[in-house]
């Protein structure tokens, strides 16, 4: 308190009746603990959310009378509990997990644990915690939304592309050159927008965590040689040079290949649409003793020191970018952070503006599971 | 040359999927839901059956129920022409014995022709039920 601080000092009583008050007046559950655990405060939403009466709470050791499972009901282990792990690391603790009410029924709970320290040491914990399921409900409606009108989307999608191919293959007669040109340029928005869906799908499921993986062992250089000839195909028209530099010895790793190639061929892609004319983006893979490290390299614009905090946020593009190229949705490297995350691995970038952009992408191999899908093609599981 | 039931209810596709594989030399037989297919397959035999999976009245999975690929015909290769990927519906498809699935928006015809000739060439589909 500084001297300035005109705040009436309270009692140690008041001090109490204040906190209680705090404590029973608080919108979500909360539940204090001593130092091992032992539950000493409970208020009214808490026991409304979990189905205990205080009395039947208090003094009862936390972990044991309330059994926490993970989003997907596996029982979470003790070492794993967020009170412990506040105790443990002396920091709050943000987690959503499924509390089992005394009915033996699942609440969804979004939880924050903050340790009660006294010259650092724990003295005992609070737990807030709300009821999410109203939110988890919505969640999950706007994921089946979003993968169904994706669905639908496409229906006339494959009849715009479906023609257009007959057409320029001559189903229905000879066409001029222009007419040729004209047809590719339909088939390219087709795609821009099938590519697009996909991304919101690829979104969606990470978002829901419902992306399936199938880990595969794939020769590493031989997908970025295809995933080079792709985007160089794609980006025929600006003189942007893509090179697959080769790594020293073959590289192979079991990971996912649909999620590997959509991976490398978003910084790849990137790569190209942010270089400018008579630059280059070069892609290359070594494998190091615990992972897989694949650089991509452009000589493009480069992102601003002050977006690149910013720059794997959903929807944010940054402004060097912006007032170039109209077209990017800020989509992209979220896609690409959640997919690498799917993978376990990491990503960082160097960059500096005028100069160009490094992304660094490090993945560990996968355990072992049945096998991986060609693009265009569901697997059977 | 073979012979292939088409069975998708947007009818400009299953149009252009029939110009497409009339134009290989296949023998083609339209329909536009499952019960049709169905119907259609009391007086045609095919090689190959091109399902979709969400359609009006019986959908493709209800189809390959009532058709039961895995018992009575093991012969016929059927491939899901869906747009559905990684859906329930798909995992369902190969549990009734369906050889592959294909997503529709992702399909040029050249390719199409493509998969198809080398469907009719493999040995016949395991189901996995």
């Amino acid at each position: 308190m500084s001297q300035y601080d005109d705040t009436p000092k309270r009692t140690t009583f008041e001090q109490q009746a204040e906190a209680e008050a705090l404590f029973t007046s608080i919108g979500d559950g909360a539940i204090s603990t001593d130092e091992f655990g032992r539950i000493t405060r409970v208020n009214p939403v808490a026991q409304e959310i979990i189905g205990y009466t205080e009395a039947e709470l208090l003094g009862q050791w936390f972990p044991k009378i309330i059994t926490a499972l993970t989003m997907d009901t596996k029982v979470v282990n003790l070492i794993d509990r967020p009170i412990t792990k506040a105790f443990l690391t002396g920091k709050p603790i943000y987690e959503k997990m499924i509390y089992r009410r005394k009915s033996g029924e699942s609440v969804p709970v979004s939880i924050v644990v903050s340790p009660i320290l006294l010259d650092g040491k724990p003295l005992g914990a609070v737990e807030v915690f709300r009821d999410i399921t109203l939110e988890e409900e919505i969640d999950r409606m706007k994921s089946e939304f979003i993968s169904l009108a994706s669905h639908q989307l496409r229906t006339p999608l494959s009849a715009i592309k479906t023609y257009s191919h007959m057409l320029i293959d001559g189903y229905m007669g000879d066409i001029t050159p222009a007419q040729k040109k004209s047809l590719r340029t339909i088939i390219s928005g087709a795609n821009r927008m099938n590519e697009l869906i996909s991304t919101l799908l690829n979104i969606t499921r990470i978002e829901s965590g419902t992306i399936a993986v199938t880990p595969k062992v794939i020769d590493v250089d031989s997908v970025i040689d295809e995933i080079v000839k792709e985007v160089s195909m794609m980006a025929a028209d600006k003189a942007v040079e893509v090179v697959a530099k080769e790594s020293p010895k073959p590289v192979t790793i079991r990971t996912d290949l649909l999620i590997f190639k959509e991976i490398v061929t978003n910084l790849v892609t990137n790569g190209v649409k942010y270089t400018p004319e008579g630059g280059s983006v070069i892609v290359q893979a070594k494998k190091r003793s615990a992972d897989l490290l694949v650089t991509v390299s452009d000589t493009g614009w480069g992102i601003p020191k002050q977006s690149q905090d910013q720059i794997f946020s959903k929807f944010f593009r940054a402004p060097n970018i912006v007032r170039r190229e109209t077209t990017g949705t800020g989509l992209g490297l979220y896609l690409v952070k959640g997919l690498v995350e799917t993978l376990g691995g990491k990503i960082w970038f160097k960059s500096e503006e005028g100069k160009g952009t490094k992304f660094y992408l490090s993945i560990k191999p996968l355990k072992k599971q049945p096998a991986a899908k060609p693009k265009g093609e569901v697997p059977q599981p | 040359m073979a012979r292939i039931l088409i069975v998708e209810d947007d009818r400009d596709l299953n149009n252009a999927y029939s110009i497409i594989l009339k134009n290989e030399g296949h023998e083609v037989v339209e329909a536009y839901d499952g019960q049709e297919a169905l119907t259609k397959l009391k007086d045609f035999s095919p090689d190959l059956i091109l399902l979709d999976l969400l359609m009006p009245i019986m959908g493709g999975l209800e189809f390959l129920q009532n058709y039961d690929l895995v018992k009575k015909h093991p012969e016929v290769k059927v491939l899901i022409f869906t747009n559905m990927e990684n859906s329930p519906e798909v995992n369902e498809a190969y549990k009734l014995g369906a050889h592959r699935c294909i997503i529709k928006s992702w399909t040029a015809p050249h390719n199409l022709a493509r998969v198809i000739t080398d469907a009719l060439q493999a040995k016949p589909a395991k189901s996995a039920a």
